[in-house]
C-alpha cells in the first residue's frame, strides 16, 4: 500500500493531500486537516453525521475514500460563513434553537444548504424528503424544519435589495 | 475480537482509477480475483469496513466516462456508473410515452432510503451487489431489462433475470464488469407501480414489489411482477402473472393475484421481518401496486 | 409574574459554535503527541480469560492493558447513590467477560491503524462459560453465577442466583385493600431494552502530565463525579485530577456518570505517557448502555364507582452484564408507578437479575417510561371498563396539590406544591378533540382511527428535606467582572437542552443585567464547586437553584457597595437592565437621577481597591417537585401493513414558569420523537446462542426514528400550563424527562381506541399490530363459527 498525493479544494482553497487508498475522507477531514465539524456517527452511511458537499452533492465522506478526491471541490460546515457572515442555512439554524446537542447541527445545515442549491423555495414535504437519512437524536426534527423553511425565506430577503434602504 | 466497524478502514488495498473501459477491464484481467471495482462505494466500503470483501486491489470506475449516462436510442440504456439520484431525476421529468411508463423504477429510486445514498449510489452496484433487497432489480426485471457484461476480450448481454444468481453473487466474472442496463421499448398502453415496506422510512425493505400492466381494453394484455427481499434473489412471480394475462382487471382481481403472488415466494425470517409477516404484505402491496398499475394505464 | 428576560428566546450562547462547526465535543479534541486507543472486547457473552499473549501487540510499539495491568479496585460508574447502596461489581478492565462487547483489554499507538493492528495482534485463550439472555434462566437454581460477589460499602457481598438486587415497599395492607375492591384488574406490561443512540459515541482523551496529574476531557454528565471515581481507582489525589467540560453529543442517560470506556483511557495514558484518545465505535456503543427492560405485574382494586383500593406492583428488570444502579432503579419504579395515584394500600415487590448481555443504565426518564406505560395503559384500561371517561378517572385518584409524591422512590418524597395537571388535561382534551373520539372497537375498513391520552411526569432533580438514599445538591460561583459584565461558573452540563442557558437568565435577571452581559464559564473541577450530576430534570430546578442563591448573595453585596458610592440607603436600591446603556443600572426609586451602572460600580471598586463582588454557594433542594407532561395522539393505523401515522400530536406541559420557550417546546418535540421510536419501533435483540446483538452493529436495525417518523409540524401542537412552582428559581421546574414518559402509554391507548386490542408489549410494531388483529379476526371467526354450529344444532334440532 503506498501513498499518493492528490489535489484538491477544500472550503474554497488549494490542498494537496498525501494519502494512503484506505484512508477514509472524514478522517483526513478531522485529523490531517483538524477540520472537526464534520462528525462521526457510524462510519456505515446510516446517520447523516459526516455529510459535507463534493462538487456541489451531499456526500457521506465516511464512505468516500480520500485518495478518491483527486480534483475534488469539497466543502464543509467550516467553509459555509463568508467574510464573516453566516450562511443563511446557518443564522436559521442558529435563530430557530433548531439544535440541542449540536452533534448533528454541522449535517443538518450541509443538507440544508444542498437542498436550498437545489430547490430555492422547498415546501414542508420536500424538506422532510431531503432531510431523511440525517439522524436527530435530541430536536424531534421539528425545529429543524422551521429552520431550513426558515433559512429559504432569509436567503431570498438576502437576495432582494431591501425595500427600506 | 468482536468483529466491529471502526472509525478507519483497517484493510489495505491498492487503488486504482483507470479512465477508460479497456484500462478498468484490463487491470481486471490483470488481478483477477484479488482485484474488486468500486462505483459509488456504498455497499463496497461498508463490507470492506466490516471485512466481508478484502479485495487486494480496488478499481475505480468513476472515472471512466463510458459507463456513465443516459440514453434514449430505441430502447432506454443506462450506463453502469449513472447514479440512482441522477437516475430518479432522468426518470421523472424528461420521459414521454411508453418510456413515461417506467415510473415504478422512478418510485424504487426515490425510495432508496436517504438522499446521500442516492446520489453515491449507482444502479449497476445496486445490481452487483446482488441484495435480495435491491430496490431496483424488481421493476428492472418487469421491464426485461438487460444487462451488458464486458470483459477486456468479450461481451455479452444476458436478461437480468439470469444475472443474480445467490445473494452477493451474480453472473459476472472476475474480470468483467457491468457496463449498461437495457430497458427495451415498453408496450403501448403500460404503465407501473413499485412499493417498498420497511421498519422505518429511510432503511432497506422488509419487502418491496413491482408491477408492469399492459392494457387492451379492459383485459390485461400482459403482466409482470416482481419481489424484493423475499427470496436469496429478487424474483418474478410468474404463476401469478400467468393468471392475469387476459383477465379483465377488477379490485377483486388483484386482491387474488396478490395473495396468489405471495404463495409463490418462500422468504425467510431475518432482523428485518418475520416470514409470515413477509408473506401478509407481499400479498398487500402487490395487489396495491396492481391497482395503481392499472390506474396509470387509463 | 413579569419578568425582564425569563420566558423570551434569545439566540443561545454556545449557537454560534454550533452552527459553524466550532464547538468541541470530546471525539473533537486534539492534542499534541496524542496516541490513539482501541479496546478489545469480548466475542462471547460469558467467558473467563485464561491468558492474554501481548508480545507480538508490544512489538508493534502499541501500549497494551490487560486486567492484569490496571488496579483491581471494583468500581459502579455511578456514584449518585449513597455508599451502603452502591454496588461495585466492575473493575476498568475485566478478567471474566459479562457480556459480548465487554473490554477485556486495550492498547494504544501513534495512529489508529496501528492500535487496530495491535488489537489484532493479541492472542487471548478463553474458557467459555453458561451464558444467560433470559433473567428467568439466569435465575434458574443450577446456573452459572454471573457474579460470585459485589463490593458494597466496603465489604463483598455475596450474590445469589444472580439475582442483583430485590426490594419490597409497603403502604397500608394490600390484602385488606383488595377485600374493598368490586373489581381487581391484573395486566403484565413488557418494555424493549433500546439502545440510548446518542449522536456521539463515548468518548474519552486523557492528558497525563510528568508530575502525576491528568486532565481529562470525556464524555459526561458529570464533572465532578468523574473526577471523585477516578482519583478512587488510580489512586491520584483530587487536586491532580482534573476534568474539563466539554460539550457533549447528546447522553440521554448513557453517560450518566464515568462511561467505563474513561478509566481505560486515564489507564492508557498513564502508562503510555502521552494523551490517549479513545472514541468508542458506534458498535461498541451499542454494547455498553441500554434502557432497562421491565416487566410489570399490576394488579389494581377499584370500587364500582372508580376508587382505588390498592395496588400490587410486581417489578422484574433485566440488569444485564453490570449493576449501575438497579437499587436505584427498583426504588423509582415503585414511585414512579404509584406517584400519581392515591393507593390507600400499596405493596411493590421488585428484582433486579443480572444477565449476560449489555448492561443496563438510565435512559430519559430512568424507569420512569416503562412504569407510565404501564400505570397509563392499565388505568386507561380500567376507566374503559368502568365506562368512565378515563381523564374522569385519573383525576378522581390523583394524589393532586398538597399531596405526596415520591420523588426518586419512598426514600425521597415530597408535596406538590405546583399542579398543572387539571389544566393541561381540559386544554389538551380540547385541542384533540377528546369527546368525538371514536368508540373503541367500532370501526372496520382498512384504516381505522384512534386517539388517545396519558398523563406523565418527572422529578425535578432528587432533592428531599432530609438526606436520602441520593445525592443531590449543586453549586454555583458568581462573579461581576470590572465592566459589568458577570461570569457564572458552574459544573453543571448541558446536554444540549439549555441548561446552562436558563441559569444564565435566572443570574441576569435576579442581577437585573442584560443577559448578553452574562457568561458562562468554561468549566473543569478545579475551578468549580460540586455538583452532582446533570441527571433526573434537576438542571433548573437545582442547578439553576444554586446559581439563584449565589446570584442573591453577590446583588446584596452589589446594592452595600452602591448605597456607599450614591449614598444612598442599601435597602432602598434596585437594578435593572438598561438595554441602552447596555448594563443593569443601580438606582433608588425615589431619587431616580441617583444612578451608576453595575460597570461603573464594578470599577469604582477596583479603583478604591474595595475587591471583587463574588459569592460562590451550594444548594440542595428540599423538594422534587413534579413536572407533569400529557399527551393527547391521534393516529390511523393502515390494517393491512400494521403501519401507524401519527395524525396529531398534543403535548402539554407544566415545567412552572417557562425560561426557555422555544428550549421548551424543543424538549416537548424531542420527547415525541424518542416517545414515538419507544412506542413503535425501537428495540434491540441479543441472539440467545451468541449473546451478540442481533443488530450485529447496525444502528438501522435498533430503528433510531428520523424526520420521516415525525409529524408534520403543525400536527405537533404544545401547550403548558400557568403554573409557578414556590420552591423553584423564580418558579422554575423541570421538562426533559417528562417529555418522553406518557408517549407509549398514549400511542398504546389509541391503538385501543382505533382497534379495540390492547397492547402491552414494546415496542408495537406494525408485525405485532398484524399478529394482534389476525388473532382477533380468528377469535371473531371462532366465535362467529361457534353461533353458526350452534344455529345449525339448533335447527336440525328443529
Ligand atoms: C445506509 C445505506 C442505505 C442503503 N439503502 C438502500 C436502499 O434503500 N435500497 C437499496 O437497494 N440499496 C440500499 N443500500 C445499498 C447500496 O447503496 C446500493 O446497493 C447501491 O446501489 C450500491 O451501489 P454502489 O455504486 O455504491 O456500489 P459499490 O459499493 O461501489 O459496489 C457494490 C458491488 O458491486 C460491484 N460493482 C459495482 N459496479 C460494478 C460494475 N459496473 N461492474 C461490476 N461490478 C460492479 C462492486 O465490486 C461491489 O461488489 C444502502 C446502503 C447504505 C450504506
Ligand atoms: S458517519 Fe457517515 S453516515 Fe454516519
Ligand atoms: S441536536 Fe443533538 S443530535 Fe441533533
Amino acid at each position: 500500500m503506498h501513498k499518493k498525493t492528490i489535489h484538491l479544494t477544500l472550503n474554497g482553497e488549494a490542498r494537496e493531500w498525501s494519502v494512503y487508498p484506505n484512508e477514509l475522507l472524514l478522517n483526513v477531514l478531522r485529523e490531517q486537516e483538524y477540520l472537526t465539524g464534520t462528525k462521526y456517527g457510524c462510519g456505515i452511511g446510516e446517520c447523516g453525521a459526516c455529510t459535507l458537499h463534493l462538487d456541489g452533492a451531499p456526500t457521506l465522506s465516511c464512505l468516500t475514500l480520500a485518495i478518491a478526491c483527486d480534483g475534488a471541490d469539497i466543502l464543509t460546515i467550516e467553509g459555509l460563513a463568508r467574510d464573516g457572515k453566516l450562511d443563511a442555512t446557518q443564522q436559521a439554524f442558529l435563530e430557530h434553537s433548531a439544535f440541542q446537542c449540536g452533534f448533528c447541527t454541522s449535517d443538518m445545515i450541509m443538507m440544508t444548504r444542498a437542498l436550498l442549491n437545489e430547490n430555492a423555495q422547498p415546501s414542508e414535504a420536500q424538506v422532510r424528503d431531503y432531510l431523511r437519512g440525517n439522524l436527530c437524536r435530541c430536536t424531534g426534527y421539528a425545529s429543524i424544519v422551521r429552520a431550513a423553511l426558515d433559512a429559504a425565506a432569509l436567503e431570498k430577503q438576502r437576495a432582494e435589495p431591501s425595500a427600506a434602504s | 475480537m468482536l468483529p466491529t466497524n471502526t472509525h478507519i478502514l483497517f484493510h489495505e488495498f491498492d487503488y486504482h482509477a483507470p479512465t477508460t473501459l479497456y484500462e478498468a477491464t484490463e487491470l481486471l484481467a490483470q488481478y483477477g480475483d484479488s482485484a474488486r471495482p468500486i462505483a459509488g462505494g456504498t455497499d463496497l466500503l461498508v463490507q470492506m469496513k466490516m471485512e466481508r470483501r478484502q479485495p487486494a486491489h480496488v478499481i475505480s470506475l468513476a472515472r471512466v466516462n463510458a459507463l456513465q449516462g443516459i440514453a434514449l436510442n430505441g430502447d432506454l440504456t443506462i450506463g453502469a456508473t449513472t447514479s440512482i439520484r441522477d437516475l430518479h431525476q432522468y426518470l421523472t421529468s424528461k420521459l414521454q410515452p411508453p418510456f413515461a411508463s417506467l415510473q415504478s423504477l422512478g418510485e424504487a429510486c426515490n425510495g432508496f432510503s436517504t438522499i446521500q445514498i442516492m446520489r453515491m449510489a449507482t444502479l449497476g452496484g445496486n445490481l452487483c451487489n446482488a441484495s435480495p433487497a435491491s430496490d431496483s432489480a424488481p421493476p428492472l426485471l418487469t421491464f426485461d431489462a438487460r444487462v451488458t457484461l464486458k470483459s477486456k476480450t468479450f461481451e455479452r448481454v444476458m436478461a437480468l433475470e439470469h444475472f443474480f444468481i445467490a445473494p452477493g453473487k451474480t453472473a459476472l466474472q472476475a474480470d468483467e464488469l457491468l457496463t449498461h442496463i437495457r430497458i427495451p421499448r415498453p408496450p403501448h398502453q403500460s404503465a407501473s407501480a413499485f412499493i417498498k415496506i420497511a421498519r422505518v422510512a429511510a432503511d432497506i425493505s422488509q419487502v418491496c414489489a413491482a408491477v408492469r400492466l399492459t392494457r387492451d381494453g379492459n383485459l390485461i394484455h400482459d403482466a409482470r411482477i416482481a419481489l424484493g427481499s423475499v427470496a436469496p434473489t429478487p424474483v418474478r412471480a410468474a404463476a401469478a402473472e400467468r393468471e392475469l394475462i387476459g383477465q379483465t382487471f377488477s379490485a377483486a382481481l388483484a386482491e387474488k393475484i396478490g395473495k396468489r403472488a405471495a404463495q409463490e415466494i418462500q422468504p425467510i425470517s431475518d432482523i428485518r421481518a418475520t416470514r409470515a409477516y413477509r408473506q401478509h404484505i407481499a400479498a398487500v402491496i402487490v395487489r396495491d401496486a396492481l391497482l395503481r398499475a392499472w390506474e396509470r394505464t387509463q | 409574574m413579569n419578568y425582564q428576560i425569563l420566558g423570551n428566546n434569545y439566540q443561545r450562547k454556545d449557537g454560534i459554535g454550533k452552527v459553524t462547526g466550532s464547538e468541541t465535543y470530546t471525539s473533537d479534541v486534539i492534542l499534541p503527541r496524542m496516541w490513539h486507543a482501541r479496546v478489545l472486547r469480548s466475542p462471547y457473552a460469558h467467558a473467563r480469560i485464561i491468558s492474554i499473549d501481548q508480545t507480538a501487540a508490544k512489538a508493534l510499539g502499541a501500549v497494551v492493558l490487560t486486567y492484569a495491568d490496571v488496579p483491581h479496585l471494583k468500581y459502579n460508574e455511578r456514584i449518585v447513590s449513597i455508599p451502603p447502596h452502591l454496588f461495585r461489581d466492575r473493575t476498568v478492565l475485566a478478567d471474566k467477560a459479562r457480556h459480548v462487547g465487554e473490554a477485556v483489554a486495550a492498547v494504544a499507538a501513534p495512529t489508529e491503524q496501528l492500535a487496530e493492528k495491535a488489537l489484532r495482534a493479541l492472542k487471548i485463550e478463553w474458557e467459555i462459560l453458561p451464558h444467560y439472555t433470559d433473567p428467568a434462566d439466569a435465575q434458574s437454581e443450577n446456573a452459572e453465577p454471573i457474579h460470585d460477589a459485589v463490593l458494597l460499602n466496603g465489604e463483598m457481598k455475596p450474590i445469589e442466583n444472580n439475582v442483583a438486587v430485590a426490594r419490597t415497599v409497603n403502604v397500608g395492607n394490600v390484602d385488606e385493600g383488595f377485600e374493598h375492591a368490586d373489581f381487581i384488574f391484573e395486566r403484565e406490561y413488557l418494555t424493549s431494552r433500546i439502545y440510548h443512540a446518542q449522536m456521539e459515541t463515548k468518548s474519552c482523551v486523557c492528558d497525563p502530565a510528568s508530575d502525576g496529574s491528568i486532565t481529562v476531557y470525556p464524555t459526561t454528565q458529570s464533572i465532578h463525579n468523574t473526577r471523585q471515581l477516578l482519583g478512587e481507582i488510580f489512586n491520584i489525589p483530587l487536586h491532580k485530577v482534573n476534568v474539563k467540560r466539554v460539550a457533549i453529543g447528546g447522553t440521554f442517560g448513557s453517560s450518566i456518570q464515568m462511561n467505563s470506556i474513561i478509566p481505560i483511557c486515564v489507564a492508557l495514558a498513564l502508562k503510555a505517557k502521552h494523551p490517549v484518545k479513545l472514541v468508542s465505535t458506534r458498535e461498541e456503543d451499542m454494547y455498553d448502555h441500554v434502557r432497562y427492560q421491565t416487566k410489570l405485574k399490576l394488579k389494581i382494586g377499584v370500587t364500582r364507582d372508580g376508587k382505588i383500593t390498592a395496588g400490587h406492583i410486581q417489578a422484574l428488570a433485566d440488569v444485564g452484564g453490570h449493576n449501575i444502579q438497579a437499587y436505584a432503579l427498583l426504588s423509582v419504579l415503585a414511585g414512579w408507578s404509584a406517584s400519581l395515584y392515591k393507593f390507600p394500600h400499596l405493596r411493590f415487590e421488585g428484582k433486579a437479575v443480572y444477565t449476560n448481555k449489555t448492561p443496563s443504565c438510565a435512559m430519559q426518564g430512568f424507569g420512569n417510561p416503562q412504569a407510565t406505560f404501564a400505570m397509563e395503559s392499565l388505568t386507561d384500561e380500567i376507566a374503559h371498563e368502568l365506562e368512565l371517561d378515563p381523564i374522569e378517572f385519573k383525576l378522581k385518584n390523583y394524589v393532586g396539590l398538597g399531596g405526596t409524591f415520591w420523588g426518586q422512590g419512598p426514600s425521597v418524597q415530597s408535596i406538590i406544591r405546583s399542579d398543572g395537571v387539571p389544566q393541561l388535561l381540559h386544554d389538551g382534551a380540547q385541542k384533540i378533540g377528546w369527546r368525538a373520539r371514536p368508540k373503541a372497537g367500532t370501526q372496520t375498513g382498512r384504516y381505522r382511527h384512534g386517539i388517545g391520552m396519558a398523563r406523565g411526569f418527572h422529578t425535578s432533580g432528587a432533592g428531599a428535606p432530609k438526606p436520602g438514599e441520593v445525592i443531590d445538591y449543586s453549586g454555583a460561583f458568581i462573579k461581576i467582572n470590572e465592566d459589568g459584565t458577570v461570569d457564572v461558573v458552574h459544573a453543571m452540563m448541558d446536554h444540549g437542552g439549555g441548561t446552562l442557558e436558563a441559569i444564565a437568565k435566572i443570574v441576569a435577571e435576579e442581577l437585573g443585567v442584560p443577559i448578553e452581559n452574562v457568561g458562562i464559564s468554561p468549566a473543569d473541577t478545579l475551578t468549580t464547586v460540586y455538583d452532582v450530576v446533570t441527571h433526573a430534570t434537576r438542571g433548573v430546578y437545582a442547578g439553576g437553584g444554586a446559581a439563584h442563591k449565589a446570584a442573591l448573595k453577590v446583588k446584596q453585596q452589589i446594592f452595600e457597595y452602591a448605597s456607599r458610592v450614591l449614598e444612598l440607603q442599601a435597602d432602598s436600591l434596585v437594578i435593572e437592565p438598561d438595554y441602552e446603556l447596555r448594563q443593569g443600572v443601580i438606582y433608588c426609586p425615589n431619587f431616580p437621577e441617583r444612578r451608576i451602572t453595575l460597570g461603573a460600580l464594578a470599577k469604582q471598586l477596583q479603583i478604591n481597591s474595595w475587591g471583587t463582588m463574588a459569592a460562590v454557594e451550594s444548594l440542595r433542594q428540599v423538594n422534587c417537585p413534579p413536572a407533569f407532561v400529557t399527551y393527547f395522539i391521534d393516529l390511523t393505523v393502515d390494517t393491512e401493513t400494521g403501519h401507524v401515522t401519527t395524525n396529531r400530536a398534543v403535548i402539554g406541559s407544566d415545567c412552572g414558569t417557562v425560561v426557555n420557550p422555544a428550549m421548551a417546546i424543543g424538549q416537548l418535540e424531542g420527547g415525541l420523537s424518542k416517545g414515538v421510536g419507544y412506542a413503535l419501533v425501537e428495540d434491540n435483540q441479543w441472539d440467545a446462542q451468541t449473546g451478540q446483538l442481533t443488530s450485529k452493529g447496525f444502528w438501522i436495525d435498533g430503528k433510531t426514528p428520523a424526520i420521516s417518523e415525525a409529524p408534520f409540524n403543525e400536527n405537533i401542537i404544545t401547550h403548558f400550563s400557568d403554573t409557578y412552582e414556590p420552591s423553584g428559581p423564580f418558579g422554575a421546574k423541570g421538562i426533559g424527562e417528562a417529555a418522553t414518559n406518557p408517549c407509549a402509554a398514549a400511542y398504546a391507548n389509541a391503538l385501543y381506541n382505533a382497534l379495540g386490542i390492547r397492547f402491552t408489549e414494546l415496542p408495537i410494531t406494525a408485525e405485532k399490530i398484524l399478529r394482534a388483529l389476525n388473532a382477533e379476526e380468528n377469535r371473531e371467526a371462532r366465535v362467529e363459527m361457534r353461533e353458526m354450529e350452534a344455529m345449525a344444532v339448533m335447527q336440525a334440532a328443529e
